[in-house]
């Protein structure tokens, strides 16, 4: 027995050593490149300030393009849009921003009416692209707070990054050597952020009429992002993008909100029921850029 | 519980370490551990199902020592097909319910009638068709006299539910295993290691090879109508392979766990896709459950004796029989008949033992070697779908040569990367079998260095995130 255990026990250091270090090499080769956003605003983002930053998920990626804004206003914004996340990455993201001392007047939280209202105590699916970033104490704390498997696995990977580089190999593994060979690529999205949807051949269809869906910004990591902003005098609005079926009602509220659900009212302008396309983004980041205007002259 | 889970990678060592402390104490005592480890293994997926492994248990181990306590042959026949009746009873009612009840309502519906019936949403229970088998082959080796009765329960209800091959085999004979709960074991650090590997390559096979396939098997299977024709034969074969990786890599691991506990269990899988023709094909696949269909099936039904048309007759029930063992479907049943035909001009030009004595392959054989593959993969399409006029429809639509587009496996960097890994692992598999076909070995043997290559390809190629279940827990 003893030595089959010295046997196995050779065999697993070993093997654990190899994937260690392969993992360690992985995430510090992602850690140099712009693939994911995470990384991205730390090596492709010389700006230290902004008039503005974008919050949110494939929504707020394909809803809000800051080149559009940009050129209208004459201002600089960045949008930190991340797919497949909620509020609770939205406010992992702002913490990123700042822990680079980075700066911006303005944080427009997107969101769906539901995503503000709805909250569950679970990892979202693209959180391990802050996996590079484990060894800061906000990540960490990030992954910790969450019950399921997933983030146990991005939590211990603090200590054995082939945890977490084993189980999204896909996701980091790879993407890792390609970004050893080119490290400025980025995954879908531009030199600010942005991604847009193609125009697909859908109906051309007015929309006349909106299930109303009433927001009561219930979801805590509104008010966590809200502080956080404060405490950094950053000034916070939410903004609920051109959706397809439903309109946000928003009756009484201490958050400053754009409320676009409705504006769009033809289905041409819509990639699928929550996402506008191509021609939809840009007459969104150009009605955005008008009641911004106004939002900014007021203030 | 899954080998390839979190859940197992606790379980093994704490179920490990307790077995071999307790090997200086009577024999009992492990064999009592086994038990209560087989069961919570098994319990893991459904506690209720436990009642029918005990109750299968306590049947075969009575009726075993009724059978040795009595020599009147009416008697000892009654026992038997109590037994044949009470496992195949639970069988039918468990996994061919379903089936039946639906066949008969399609029948009558047919003929006018409207029938409504009561289906009862019956779950099948993990791995019933193996165990029931494996308790079957018990039974009529005690009748048969080849066996003697064991007395002691514990060694019995650890041979029915042995945990490494409880739910996915290999389909032990009770020849080959109890006897082995009946001695002493000593712990082998060698053979502990050879498991050590087996399970590291099994692994393999399921986490890389099957799990990658199944990625682009599952889209194009679900959507058939929506795919060229290459994109359909690709589909088949990666399923060919995604099937094999699964049930051989759960036959590796199985059998690799049960060396750690000082026990060899049947070789289950000899390399089949290097077979020359069809009959090599089921001497190297599921070697445990065809040699079961052998041995109580087709040589009862009287084997190759007799004249040819008797030899037909037989082949031909052992293969439908064999297709209906692997669910109450057409398609498995049209999986066994396709099987049967591929297998019967063999035997018809007395060609189905060219290859019984040579084992090693060499480059002029690859055409047959080929063959037979596609052969088996055409067969594999039935066995996927899911029915009977899905499987036409996707052989239709392959021989249609529409497109010979493949863009499916590589539309996107998703599918690109998957392609890749599925062709460098199935690769990597092959050219660690063809090594050991060429080497005569009946299984694949890694070095120390191999064994961490292997533990590191499947870290970083492995399926994690979505991983399937294994296929043939369905059986």
């Amino acid at each position: 027995m003893k030595l089959f255990l010295k046997k196995i026990s050779a065999l697993f250091i070993v093997f654990v050593a190899l994937a260690m270090l392969m993992s360690f090499g992985s995430l510090y080769f992602l850690r140099h490149s712009s693939f994911y956003k995470s990384s991205f605003l730390v090596n492709q983002v010389p700006q230290d300030n902004f008039d503005y930053v974008i919050l949110g998920a494939s929504d707020g990626l394909t809803t809000l393009n800051t080149k559009v804004i940009d050129s209208v206003l004459s201002i600089e914004g960045l949008n930190l849009s991340m797919d497949d996340t909620s509020l609770s990455s939205h406010y992992l993201m702002l913490q990123h921003f700042l822990a680079e001392g980075k700066q911006t007047k303005y944080c427009i939280l997107v969101s769906s009416a539901s995503g503000f209202d709805t909250y569950t105590n679970t990892l979202n699916n693209n959180d391990y692209r802050f996996l590079m970033y484990t060894n800061r104490a906000y990540v960490t704390e990030y992954y910790k707070q969450f019950p399921d498997t997933r983030a146990k696995i991005l939590y211990y990977s603090k200590w054995m990054p082939q945890l977490g580089v084993s189980y999204y190999n896909a996701e980091l593994f790879y993407p890792s050597l390609m970004s050893l060979l080119k490290p400025e690529k980025r995954n879908h999205f531009d030199d600010k952020g942005n991604f847009t949807y193609p125009v697909l051949n859908k109906t051309n269809q007015e929309i006349t009429e909106f299930k109303a869906v009433s927001v009561e910004f219930s979801n805590p990591y509104v008010a966590r992002i809200m502080t956080l902003c404060n405490e950094n005098n950053i000034e916070l609005i939410c903004y609920f993008p051109p959706h397809e079926s439903k309109k946000a009602i928003i009756k009484s509220s201490e958050y400053h909100f754009i409320n676009h659900s409705s504006t769009l009212t033809n289905t041409a302008y819509f990639y699928d029921e929550i996402h506008v396309n191509h021609v939809g983004r840009q007459l969104s980041s150009l009605n955005f850029a008008e009641t911004f205007r106004t939002y900014k002259t007021n203030d | 519980m899954l080998f390839n889970s979190i859940d197992f990678a606790v379980f093994l060592p704490i179920v490990f370490a307790l077995y071999w402390l307790l090997a200086k104490y009577p024999l009992r005592a492990q064999n009592s551990l086994l038990v209560i480890a087989s069961y919570v293994f098994y319990g893991w997926w459904d506690w209720r199902f436990l009642s029918l492994i005990l109750f299968s248990t306590i049947v075969d181990y009575s009726i075993g020592l009724a059978l040795n306590k009595t020599s009147e042959d009416k008697k000892r026949k009654r026992l038997l097909w109590t037994s044949i009746v009470v496992n195949i009873g639970l069988l039918m009612f468990f996994k061919y319910f379903g089936f039946f009840v639906d066949n008969f309502v399609t029948a009558f519906t047919f003929f006018g009638a409207e029938i409504q019936p009561n289906n009862l949403n019956i779950i099948l229970p993990v791995g019933i068709s193996f165990y029931t088998f494996q308790t079957l082959s018990y039974t009529i080796d005690v009748y048969k006299r080849k066996l003697e009765p064991t007395q002691d329960f514990i060694q019995f209800a650890t041979f029915v539910s042995f945990f490494p091959q409880l739910v996915a085999g290999p389909i032990e004979r009770a020849k080959h295993l109890l006897p082995q709960f009946e001695v002493k074991r000593h712990f082998d650090s060698n053979f502990a290691m050879s498991g050590v590997y087996l399970i590291i390559w099994g692994l393999f096979k399921k986490v890389v090879v099957a799990d990658n396939c199944a990625f682009f098997v599952n889209q194009i299977f679900n959507g058939s109508s929506s795919y060229s024709s290459a994109e359909l034969v690709l589909g088949a074969v990666l399923f060919g392979f995604q099937i094999y990786g699964d049930f051989s890599g759960y036959s590796d691991i199985a059998i690799g766990v049960a060396r750690l506990f000082g026990f060899s269990l049947m070789v289950n899988f000899s390399f089949p896709y290097f077979s020359r023709n069809i009959a090599e094909f089921w001497r190297r696949w599921h070697i445990s459950l065809s040699t079961w269909f052998r041995d109580y099936v087709y040589i009862p039904l009287g084997g190759s004796r007799g004249n040819k048309s008797k030899q037909i007759r037989n082949v031909l029930i052992v293969f439908l029989v064999s297709g209906f063992w692997h669910g109450a479907n057409w398609t498995y049943i049209i999986w066994g008949a396709i099987h049967a035909m591929l297998f019967l001009p063999l035997l018809i030009f007395k060609r189905n033992r060219t290859y019984v004595d040579q084992y090693t392959i060499t480059y002029k054989q690859l055409p047959k070697i080929v063959t037979t593959f596609l052969l088996v993969t055409l067969a594999w399409i039935f066995f996927r779908a899911d029915t009977a006029t899905h499987a036409i429809n996707y052989i239709i639509d392959i021989c249609r040569f529409e497109s010979l587009s493949v863009v499916t496996f590589y539309k996107n960097g998703k599918s690109l990367l998957f392609s890749v890994i599925i062709v460098v692992s199935i690769l990597v598999m092959l050219a660690f079998e063809f090594k050991s076909v060429q080497k005569h070995q009946k299984e694949v043997i890694l070095s120390p260095y191999m064994a961490i290559f292997i533990a590191i390809l499947i870290t970083f190629m492995g399926v994690f995130k979505n991983p399937s279940d294994f296929i043939y827990f369905q059986f």
